[in-house]
């Protein structure tokens, strides 16, 4: 049982330690998880901000190349046709052209490379303008033949063709990052994979720990309550088996004295019986002495006479005694064994009645002894067996009336209170008291104590004792030689019919 | 004739002591009848219900009976001459034993025992319950046996 408990006990520590530490190792690896995936979308966030910052250069870019296309497609057109809507065109290209170039160095302020490229792009383009003014001039002024002389000998294309090569730099400086950033956004994709994969087997290995664990738990704690039913299922049987075991022993023990009383009288029957034959014989014998002595006292010796008169009657006196005295042990004997197995049956009693009605009956008695007897009221209630109660009062008073101190007159009081489910009932004297090596002897069956100048066998006290016993209760004794004793009788205020088999 | 004089005293008692003080005192109380004495039980249920000059095969019989014998107990002997077709259940049965158990006494009654009688150890209330069952022998009727069978 003890060990069975411990186990579970230290089980239980270990069991929550165990839990905890994967709870923590799991959570761990949650928090883990999570904070990867966090960075992981910034991180994509950036990314994409970045695709689109380098789609937005592309666009400028490409903005700008078409815009100087257009450019030189209207001037090229103004030149050939003066139209006044083709220089229209011609400056709102320039506009557009200007609006391009400043957001292509706006978005790449942060990168030296491109800026070092717009730079470079810049200057050609200013080169293409300078141009391109002072064909647009001429032909303004009316000098058309001047322009084409001037846009024929103009070196024009190659500005042109660098500013385009800067513009294709430039697009391939953008699609250089982005595969960068392509790279950056894949491994930190892989690296969330790992970190997911690894955090994911982690909390898998612990849960699948944490179950195993609760599963090993479970499995012990059903064993454990088996046990536990089993212990209990069995425990009424058990508890069965003792009690019949000790029913048992003591119904053999009141066999015996029942058999052994029997037993013993019927021998008894057989010297009383014969020696009251005897003693009959005696008496015809005792008359033919007499008229011998009277007749013919020469046939008669002292002997004979002597037997006659008195050897033979001694004699039989004192079997005679002898086995009334065995008569009444045998009977102690039987009177007890028959006690305990009378049923009892709990009543409510008045402890003050019956001590009153106790000491009436032995009233002649008392009065004889010069003995007080007290009885103190109020009394608790006492639910119990009426005849045992009865017997084992009038044997203490009886007693505490008996052994006086001489010249003292007897006093007797007879109290009771409760306590904790018990009544205590105190017999009190002031008589001669009892040494205190024989307290416990008192007790014992034909065991009796100070001087013997008082008639009895040593049984009212066994009796008392055995009666207590039966009724659930205990009784001890509390004196002091030459100044009293008291008897102290403890009984269970309500009797309970399972007291029976623990007494 | 006296119809007394017929009726046998079969006396089952295990203890010869007792028996002879039965005996005297039955003696003293001027009963004559003839008694037959066993002192184990086998012998006693072969006599009562074997013997030729047996009770169930010859003539009437009072029975006095003592409950702890040797070889089995009183009571199986009561059980045996008060059983239903028992040649014997008519008989008079006088329980004489030291026992005064109340729940023996009431098992004695039960089984069909006519008297009970706890033999005292004070000589004087023995010697006068004999006396006693001695006079009550001389007014007593017995009926008489039926042929078994």
């Amino acid at each position: 049982m003890f060990g069975l408990s411990d186990r579970i006990a230290s089980g239980k520590s270990t069991i929550g330690r165990l839990l905890i530490g994967f709870m923590v190792v799991g959570f761990i690896s949650l928090l883990v998880a999570g904070a990867t995936a966090a960075w992981v979308m910034q991180r994509n966030e950036q990314h994409t901000a970045w695709v689109n910052h380098t789609y937005e250069v592309q666009l400028g870019i490409s903005r700008a190349s078409g815009a100087l296309e257009r450019m030189e497609t209207a001037r090229r057109g103004y030149i050939i046709t003066s139209q006044p809507e083709l220089l229209a065109n011609y400056h709102a290209y320039q506009r557009d052209l200007a609006q391009a170039v400043a957001r292509v160095r706006a978005l790449t302020a942060d990168n030296p490379r491109q800026q070092a490229n717009i730079a470079q792009a810049t200057r050609m383009l200013d080169m293409v303008a300078a141009q391109r003014a002072r064909t647009v001039a001429l032909v303004q002024r009316g000098r058309t033949a001047d322009a084409i002389g001037s846009f024929k000998a103009e070196t024009v294309l190659k500005p042109m063709q660098r500013a385009r090569v800067s513009g294709a730099a430039m697009l391939a400086e953008e699609r250089r990052l982005l595969a960068l950033r392509d790279r950056e956004q894949r491994g930190s994709v892989t690296t969330f994979y790992l970190v997911m994969t690894i955090a994911g087997i982690i909390v898998l290995l612990v849960a699948i720990a944490a179950i195993a664990t609760v599963i090993r738990y479970t499995r012990d704690l059903d064993r454990s309550r088996d046990q536990l039913r089993y212990l209990n299922d069995t425990l009424e049987d058990q508890v069965a088996e003792r009690t019949a075991d000790l029913s048992r022993a003591n119904e053999e023990i009141q066999r015996f004295a029942y058999i052994v009383s029997h037993d013993l009288r019927s021998p008894l029957v057989n010297v009383m019986g014969f020696t009251a034959e005897l003693s009959a014989a005696t008496g015809p014998l005792a008359e033919l002495v007499d008229r011998a002595e009277a007749e013919a006292p020469e046939i008669l010796t002292p002997e004979a006479r002597l037997a006659a008169r008195e050897d033979l009657p001694e004699a039989i006196g004192f079997i005679r005694t002898s086995t009334q005295k065995m008569d009444r042990l045998i009977n102690a004997i039987l009177k007890l064994s028959r006690e305990g197995r009378r049923a009892i049956t709990p009543e409510p009693l008045d402890i003050a009645g019956i001590t009153d009605t106790a000491v009436a009956a032995i009233q002649q008695v008392v009065d004889a002894r010069g003995v007080t007897v007290t009885v103190e009221r109020p009394v608790p209630r006492l639910v119990s067996d009426r005849f045992a109660v009865e017997q084992i009062l009038s044997n203490l008073i009886e007693n505490a009336t008996k052994y006086l101190q001489p010249g003292r007159p007897g006093e007797v009081t007879i109290s009771a209170s409760e306590a904790r489910g018990r009544v205590i009932i105190a017999v009190a004297d002031n008589g001669r008291g009892i040494d205190p090596r024989d307290h416990q002897r008192i007790f014992d069956l034909f065991r009796r104590s100070g001087a013997q100048d008082q008639p009895g066998e040593g049984i009212g006290l066994a009796h008392v004792r055995a009666l207590a016993y039966r009724l659930g209760g205990t009784i001890d004794v509390a004196s002091t030689l030459g100044e009293g004793a008291t008897f102290r009788l403890n009984l269970p205020a309500v009797f309970q019919a399972s007291q029976e088999a623990t007494a | 004739m006296n119809q007394h004089q017929a009726v046998g005293i079969v006396m089952i008692e295990d203890d010869e002591g007792h028996a002879r003080l039965i005996e005297k005192n039955i003696r003293r109380a001027g009963i004559l009848n003839d008694i037959r004495h066993f002192t184990d039980g086998h012998s006693a249920i072969e006599f009562l219900f074997n013997a030729p000059d047996g009770p169930s095969k010859n003539g009437p019989a009072m029975i006095l009976l003592d409950l702890n014998l040797p070889d089995m107990s009183g009571t199986d002997i009561l059980a045996r001459i008060k059983a239903e077709g028992s040649a014997l259940r008519r008989a008079p049965v006088v329980v004489l034993t030291t026992t005064d158990d109340k729940v023996e006494i009431q098992r004695c009654y039960d089984l069909g025992c006519n008297v009970y009688i706890t033999k005292p150890v004070d000589y004087e209330s023995f010697a006068q319950a004999i006396r006693q069952l001695g006079l009550f022998l001389t007014v007593i009727q017995v009926p008489d046996v039926e042929d078994a069978g």
